[in-house]
């Protein structure tokens, strides 16, 4: 891979972040209520908010609240947490730890099975077995997370006779099994959409990829099936599946808000919420520009990826 | 555009769209009940000859529910994409048509604002602006913005480099008529699919905002906020969840299908594929 | 012996002796407009060592035909009947797996497009290597050693550094002989040419051309080449056959064919194949007035960004490349001149700028007033200078009807007044010999050639006094391009407009234009008097562009040639 595709790559994100971090500083500075209010209460006197105004940098104009606020995050600082009294980055950290792992297995069991069932299904075009796959991934993009994680709760984990917990976390430190019991539930949810999709795209691509000329080329050449199907179908859909699937990281993480709501999960997803309601504006923004981060910072890496795959882009 | 009900996916997608589209017209016409009606007697029933679908927790017939809630359904997802679409494509087409640092400038923004997943984006908007329907689908709108931009952006840019464009610019047109009436026409396929694909997420996004409290507000009977409010009492009786659920996922499956079908018979390259 | 005859004993006593006989074949495609024939009682015999034509224009079945024999054919095809016989041995009799077994190796197919029909994203060595160890059973090493060996028998000049690269890092030229040593790796019986030089340019095809015959000469492989192109086919070939709508019309030994054509679609094919010697232009202007005047004219692609100037200075000019550099040459009034070149050899550059489609450095004169840059081009000069485009499909707006596609030239410029309009669009569509009614048709109602009509009429509305036409004939199949070549003449004959006519096809430029430029890589390397086409003086690029192109006469001139 040339040295001036990576650099181009990372300035590219860089540029993204740094608009990213200006759109999240606008939209929450145009979050209604009064910070220094939430946190003195309602009956508060007017000295007193003042002087929290001050010692929270409200009364300067917003270009400096907004760069003193990226010095601090250059400085790994994002400031206090209104309502939690603690540290951004100790409350936002263990947070992020927690979702990373839902998000990875997710991400993990999605890419093991979606890959294969989509080339299968593009190789045995027309037959039930593609036609079952177009069906579960139409469900499956057609369901939200909160009735698909809602639906799995009725099914395996009723108060008495269900299989998973209904919600909480278990650290895979304290007890391995603990976790996996409660992880399967919150990412079958994140999973089965990007399944769904993953599948659906692989299907797409690989069936591209199998009437092009150069597959009829080798096939003409006299080669296995095998073959042509592991040496040169394969690897050519599999740059376009880790593009889709860089591209549906950005719905995990949406994703996730809702899911870790529902189960319990003590994430990002759920810390935001909680921030969203009580207008805990350096949480908010920490958690956003962490998300977004993740998102661009994964495109990255699929870019990569994609360029190691195919050798086009490599010396592009 | 001929054979556009030789697939199944468009014959599908056309039925699943008449019946919601039926439902969002004439649902509180035909309710049976009234949605909003209390029975003791009847609470968490399973479906039966009076209720079919059953009823909620209230004894509130859930088929009635449904059916009012139908409207509001359709038409947040219908509002969100029109609106969301008429930004993000007049956003496209300025930026596609300028080209230049009015392009890059436009498409630097829309990566950053891209990169912050759809539903969070929707979250803190809607937190701006407060809760409620209207506000919740204006904030899909606005989420939806910039995925909207870069698709009509990159239909014009396709189109603008046609021979028949050339040869326009080659005539001296002026630029609002070579916009107007040679890249437009070309460019409006590929942005209605997307379009009528999208009413699916809007609805599926709206429904999620209901659930988490951040849309439709009680006693609407919008059916995400069915699903959450009966979610206390889904080991009870699962139809009361499971019945809204699946009609966001019919009215989802319906938009997305149409979409797709609409796409294959637009697209002389794919329906041959 | 007559051809029928020929037609008749071929297939009896060519069964055990031919390397392919093809007997009383049929093929049809289910679609949803029923069964569609695609070939009809095809027969068709190739001696063992020997080459075999089939000639078609698009659509006439010989890529079926192709498909055939490799028993690879879509899951619509039905086989009405017949037989193809592969030494006699009958492969419609054999399972699928049995022919994988022969694909390969007793038969293999050079294919028209190299960078398509190579796997992108594997090293081209493995793609030669990967045959000889599925059909001659050689481990890794020893296949690799082979295919560097079946490589350099291609003439490249270090086949060990190519078997490392992959397809985009070599030339067309290049992958089209990987693609050939491929093909002949396993010593197959029969090699099966599908217009293997028509997406390479000029001298690319004709060494592969020379290279084909090489190889023919040291391996006596037999042979099946197919394409569009007769006058290229019969350099090849033993014997041809003419493919017409799924029959062939017409078969013999080339001078053959070519002295006395039997069938009249074989005669209408072969004249419509360009003759340099066969004059169809215009008269040259009696005194040469210049119209437009192109002095340094050059463009710069990917030019450096300012920010790139101020910090690069020195690196500004290798920056992006120059589409065109330093061109120079004038366009006389009335006159037919011809800009020929390769691709990427900035002749289509050269249209854009005329056409004041894209940005130029440099002087440009038209009609004595000097155009300092794209942005000064204003209408008046816009209605003077009219485009014609290589791609008919994409000159014409799919979503408009012929009628107000025609129509915009007039109310544009005022051409005439608006109730006249309906009027002159009839005259200009029978003018390029269509139809009146047309202008009620969209585009994709009509056929290649039509919309290129169409496209010509356009051009003509606006009363041009330049016409630029950039490859308007490449896309179209060879009879449709003699047609439009003279209906161009006419127009131009009659309305008195110059025309500047880009092309890659040096025979059918020397039957039209009046001076001819050659360009090579952005630059103009001659230019030249038609008369002076092979005068000594010509620049070697041009002798050798020259040299390439097959001559083949008509039948009613001379048969020497």
């Amino acid at each position: 891979m040339s040295r001036g595709y990576l650099i181009r790559r990372l300035l590219a994100v860089f540029l993204v972040l740094a608009i990213v971090t200006f759109a999240v500083f606008a939209i929450t500075t145009m979050l209604p209520g009064n910070a220094a209010i939430m946190i003195l209460g309602e009956y508060a006197t007017p000295d007193a908010v003042a002087a929290l105004e001050r010692q929270l940098h409200l009364d300067q104009p917003w270009y400096t609240q907004y760069l003193s606020w990226v010095g601090g995050i250059l400085h790994g600082d994002f400031g206090t947490s209104l309502r939690l009294s603690l540290p951004v980055t100790e409350v936002v950290g263990e947070a992020f730890a927690n979702s990373a792992m839902l998000a990875l297995t997710a991400l993990v069991v999605v890419t093991i099975t979606a890959i294969p069932l989509g080339a299968l299904a593009a190789i045995k075009r027309g037959t039930a077995m593609d036609l079952g796959l177009g069906l579960f991934s139409y469900l499956g993009t057609a369901l939200p997370e909160f009735v698909t994680a809602t639906l799995l709760l009725v099914f395996f984990a009723a108060p008495q006779q269900g299989i998973f917990p209904a919600g909480g976390f278990v650290a895979p430190w304290e007890s391995l099994t603990g976790f996996g019991a409660h992880v399967v539930l919150p990412a079958a949810t994140l999973g089965l959409v990007l399944m769904a999709h993953v599948a659906r795209q692989v299907r797409s691509e690989m069936s591209e990829v199998l009437s092009s000329d150069y597959i009829r080329a080798a096939r003409l050449k006299g080669l296995s099936e095998k073959r042509v199907i592991r040496r040169h179908a394969l690897p050519n859909s599999l740059a376009p599946a880790v593009a889709v699937i860089s591209l549906d990281i950005g719905y995990l993480l949406g994703g996730i808000i809702v899911v870790e709501e529902i189960f319990a999960w003590p994430g990002l997803g759920r810390l935001l919420i909680y921030a969203l309601e009580n207008r805990d504006l350096p949480v908010i923004q920490a958690v956003t520009l962490l998300l977004a981060t993740v998102y661009a910072l994964s495109n990255l890496l699929s870019d990569i990826v994609i360029a190691l795959l195919d050798p086009r882009v490599r010396y592009a | 555009m001929r054979n556009f009900f030789s697939t199944p996916t468009a014959i599908v997608g056309t039925a699943l769209l008449s019946i919601v589209c039926f439902a969002a017209i004439f649902g509180p016409f035909i309710a049976p009940y009234d949605p909003q009606a209390f029975d003791a007697l009847n609470r968490l029933q399973g479906p039966s000859m009076a209720h079919w679908l059953g009823t909620d927790q209230f004894g509130r017939d859930l088929l009635s529910r449904i059916l009012t809630g139908a409207p509001s359904t359709v038409a947040f997802g219908v509002g969100a994409t029109v609106v969301g679409v008429g930004i993000g494509s007049i956003i496209g087409v300025v930026a596609g048509v300028s080209g230049g640092w009015v392009d890059s400038t436009i498409m630097r923004i829309l990566d950053g604002l891209l990169a912050v997943p759809d539903l969070l984006f929707t979250l803190l908007i809607v937190t701006i602006l407060g809760g409620g329907m209207e506000h919740a689908m204006l904030a899909v709108s606005i989420a939806f913005a910039p995925g909207m931009a870069r698709i009509s952006r990159s239909a014009v840019l396709s189109v603008r480099t046609r021979d028949y464009v050339r040869a326009a610019v080659a005539r001296g047109e002026s630029g609002f008529y070579i916009v107007r009436a040679e890249v437009l026409p070309n460019a409006l396929s590929p942005i209605v699919v997307e379009a009528t694909i999208r009413v699916s997420f809007a609805i599926m996004i709206g429904a999620t905002l209901g659930f988490l409290g951040l849309g439709a507000q009680p006693p609407s009977t919008e059916w995400g906020l069915m699903v959450a409010e009966a979610r206390q009492f889904m080991f009870r009786n699962p139809w009361c969840v499971a019945v809204p659920g699946l009609s966001i996922a019919i009215a989802a499956l319906g938009f997305n299908l149409f979409g797709d079908a609409l796409r294959d018979s637009l697209d002389p390259k794919r329906s041959h594929g | 012996m007559t051809a029928q005859t020929l037609m008749k004993d071929a297939p009896i006593a060519a069964t055990e002796k031919s390397a392919l006989s093809i007997i009383d074949y049929s093929l049809s495609y289910k679609t949803a407009n029923g069964l569609i024939p695609a070939l009809q009682n095809i027969d068709l015999t190739i001696p063992k060592g020997k080459t075999v034509g089939l000639v078609g224009e698009s659509g006439s079945g010989k890529s079926s035909m192709a498909w055939s024999i490799m028993r690879y054919l879509p899951s619509n095809a039905v086989e009405t009947g017949g037989a193809i016989r592969l030494a006699g041995e009958e492969l419609l009799d054999y399972t699928p797996f049995q022919m994988m077994d022969i694909r390969g190796r007793r038969m293999s197919m050079v294919f028209q497009d190299p960078s398509t029909s190579l796997n992108p994203t594997i090293r081209l060595g493995e793609q030669i290597a990967e045959v000889l160890m599925r059909h001659r059973g050689l481990t890794k090493v020893q296949a690799f050693a082979e295919a560097e060996a079946a490589l350099a028998r291609t003439g490249i000049t270090r086949p060990k550094e190519m078997l490392q690269r992959f397809p985009h890092e070599a030339s067309g030229g290049e992958k089209q002989r990987v693609v050939i040593a491929t093909a002949f790796a396993c010593e197959p019986e029969l090699i099966i040419f599908d217009e293997p030089t028509t997406a390479l340019d000029i001298l690319t095809a004709r060494q592969i051309l020379d290279l084909f015959n090489q190889l023919r000469d040291e391996t006596n492989v037999s042979a099946l080449y197919i394409s569009h192109d007769l006058g290229l086919v019969s350099r090849v070939v033993d014997e041809v056959n003419v493919l017409h709508k799924g029959v062939i019309v017409e078969r013999g030994a080339v001078d053959e064919v070519f002295r006395k054509p039997s069938a009249p679609y074989t005669r209408q094919l072969i004249g419509a194949v360009p003759n340099p010697d066969r004059w169809i232009g215009a008269d040259a202007p009696a005194e040469p007035q210049t119209l437009v005047k192109l002095d340094k004219i050059g463009v710069h692609y990917g030019a450096p960004s300012r920010i790139q100037k101020m910090f690069w200075p020195e690196d500004a000019d290798n920056v992006g490349f120059w589409g065109a550099k330093d061109v120079a040459f004038e366009v006389r009034r009335g006159e037919l001149l011809g800009v020929v070149g390769e691709s990427g050899s900035g002749k289509s550059t050269i249209a854009k700028v005329l056409a004041g489609l894209q940005d130029f450095e440099g002087r440009l004169e038209f009609d004595g007033k000097n155009v300092a840059s794209r942005k000064a081009i204003d209408r008046a000069y816009r209605r003077r200078v009219q485009i014609v485009f290589q791609h008919p499909d994409a000159s014409l707006n799919p979503r408009q009807k012929i009628g107000k596609i025609l129509s915009r030239p007039l109310k544009l410029y005022g051409i005439v007044p608006r109730d006249q309009i309906k009027a002159r669009i009839a005259e200009l569509l029978e003018m390029v010999r269509l139809p009146a009614e047309f202008a009620d048709r969209y585009p994709h109602e009509l056929s290649g050639g039509q919309k290129q009509r169409v496209a010509i009429a356009r051009a003509f509305a606006a009363e041009p006094e330049l016409v630029i036409c950039d490859e308007v004939t490449a896309a179209l199949d060879v009879s449709v391009q003699a047609a439009v070549a003279e209906l161009l003449v006419k127009l131009q004959k009659d309305t008195g407009a110059a025309c500047v006519f880009i092309t890659h096809d040096l025979n059918l430029i020397r039957q039209l234009a009046h001076r001819i430029a050659v360009m090579h890589h952005g630059k103009l390397v001659d230019f030249f008097d038609r008369a002076d086409a092979r005068s000594d003086d010509r620049d070697a690029y041009t002798k050798a562009l020259l040299d390439a192109v097959p001559v083949h006469a008509a039948p009613q001139e001379t048969a020497s040639a």
